[in-house]
């Protein structure tokens, strides 16, 4: 059964069709959440709630509209208003440098650790809105006409944002190397 | 096409999901532009990176909490679904309310499904951070208290709904005294209260909705309904509290709406000289009360 026809049993009546969806899609979701707070807790109450608004919301489901999108949209507000209530709070995904310059071995593994770690850096330090897409496109493998029906813009429009957040998180993570390179 | 259109495309171009014509369009630019080039070069460093920046998969153990959660909250919709269903059936409505689809269902018998549903979520929340956090278990207990509250939160505000549309009028006010504990506005809820004070039939409902609406007074749009709302209600009760409910909001838009009922010969003796007292307190000019 098709997501959509799922969603559409869920819309009818049919409300144990939900774990199904739930089955499918709660991986993505938890990973969405988990890039933006970097909360794993976090992440899961925002899952459940997204199910449940899902519940709560449901007889706004159209027929045509793709599940997948209509529920990161609703994941997308979840998000957002639990960003509202505890401004300030949401931790950055970003986990603590393992080693510091001064500790860093030549060899290879070493180095391409401490990449990763400023790669980590460097996306955490992006606005809310690009580490948003490129968690869309780079991490969930949402096409862009998906992230187009999220954020409630045109392909196009999607096409851009991703390319300039992918380079101002490239612009960061080279600064960042530079810094480390220099020092 | 200009570099830039092409640089648009280089993110889907690493991905692969680039079509094959768009692709051969790139390729057939980046043999000529030095420019583009490095800048896949560097774009491809980074996306590659993210790779090993993907989240780690839930272990088991995660994923069968987090879907016990998930179906403990589910049954207990289901439980209150399917008893709506059945006293639907067994009790066809003749009064047209506004629909909140199946929430109507569930509060056939709210006052159980409401503790059912609250008692399955204080099971599934504690039990679940019991097992998912084995040696956490001396953590604060104050971030699962708090979840919990949301929860409880939620399912208040599915109940009221329900209970808002009810037939019997004991069913609505018990749903208007819900929506007064809750601790969080929401729009439905708010919606279905001015549906409530201008429409339930029963007076002892309106104004239960009236108190409950305090509430939501800092919305303008509740004020400019509660002001609206004066001059069509047919209970001088409600119109005595919708009126006082204004005084306490300090509410001097209400001016318009509170002289028109003081002038109003047709309005019952004591609502007029309740608008009367009421511009005097909000410092308004007085109006000749008719004799």
């Amino acid at each position: 059964m098709e997501d959509e026809q799922a969603m559409q049993a869920v819309r009818d009546g049919d409300i144990g069709k939900l774990e199904l969806l739930f089955d499918r899609h709660h991986r993505s979701l938890y990973h969405y959440f988990l890039h933006l707070t970097g909360n794993p807790s976090a992440s899961e109450d925002l899952v459940q709630e997204v199910f449940f608004r899902i519940l709560k919301y449901r007889q706004t489901y159209r027929s045509e509209a793709s599940f997948r999108a209509w529920m990161f949209q609703i994941g997308r507000n979840a998000y957002l208003d639990q960003a509202g209530r505890q401004k300030g709070e949401v931790a950055l995904p970003e986990e603590p440098l393992e080693m510091s310059a001064a500790a860093a071995a030549p060899d290879r593994q070493v180095e391409n650790k401490q990449e990763t770690a400023l790669l980590r850096r460097a996306l955490a330090t992006l606005p809310d809105d690009k580490r948003e897409v490129i968690v869309m496109s780079r991490f969930l493998e949402l096409k862009y006409d998906e992230i187009a029906s999220i954020l409630k813009c045109e392909v196009g429009t999607v096409k851009v944002r991703v390319y300039r957040a992918l380079r101002e998180l490239g612009d960061h993570f080279f600064a960042l190397r530079g810094e480390k390179t220099a020092g | 096409m200009d570099c830039e259109r092409i640089r648009e495309q280089l993110p889907e171009c690493l991905a692969g999901r680039l079509e094959k014509a768009a692709r051969e369009i790139v390729i057939e630019h980046l043999e000529t532009c030095s420019g583009c080039r490095a800048e896949l070069a560097q774009l491809g460093v980074v996306w590659r990176g993210l790779e090993k920046l993907a989240a780690p998969e839930l272990r088991p153990e995660e994923e069968r909490v987090m879907h016990d959660r998930f179906a403990e909250r589910l049954a207990a919709f289901q439980a209150g679904f399917e008893q709506g269903r059945a006293a639907a059936i067994a009790q066809p409505r003749s009064v047209k309310r506004p629909s909140f689809g199946w929430l109507g269902a569930l509060g056939a018998r709210p006052a159980w499904q409401f503790g059912m549903a609250v008692g399955l979520l204080v099971l599934g929340v504690l039990g679940g951070r019991y097992v998912a956090a084995p040696g956490h278990e001396n953590a604060p207990a104050s971030p699962d208290v708090a979840q919990l509250q949301g929860q409880v939160e939620s399912l208040r505000q599915l109940v009221t709904l329900s209970l808002l549309e009810q037939q019997s009028p004991s069913a609505r006010l018990q749903g208007v005294t819900y929506a007064y504990q809750m601790s969080q506005p929401d729009s439905q809820v708010e919606q279905a209260l001015l549906h409530a004070v201008d429409h339930d039939a029963n007076v002892n409902v309106r104004l239960s909705a009236v108190d409950a609406l305090q509430k939501y007074a800092a919305d303008p749009g509740v004020r400019r309904a509660l002001v609206d709302s004066v001059a069509v209600q047919d209970s001088p009760l409600v119109q005595v509290a919708l009126i006082d409910l204004l005084v306490q909001l300090k509410d001097r838009d209400s001016a318009t709406a509170l002289r028109a009922l003081a002038h109003n010969a047709e309005a019952d003796e004591a609502v007029r000289q309740r608008a009367s007292w009421a511009m005097e307190r909000l410092g308004m000019p007085q109006p000749e009360v008719k004799k």
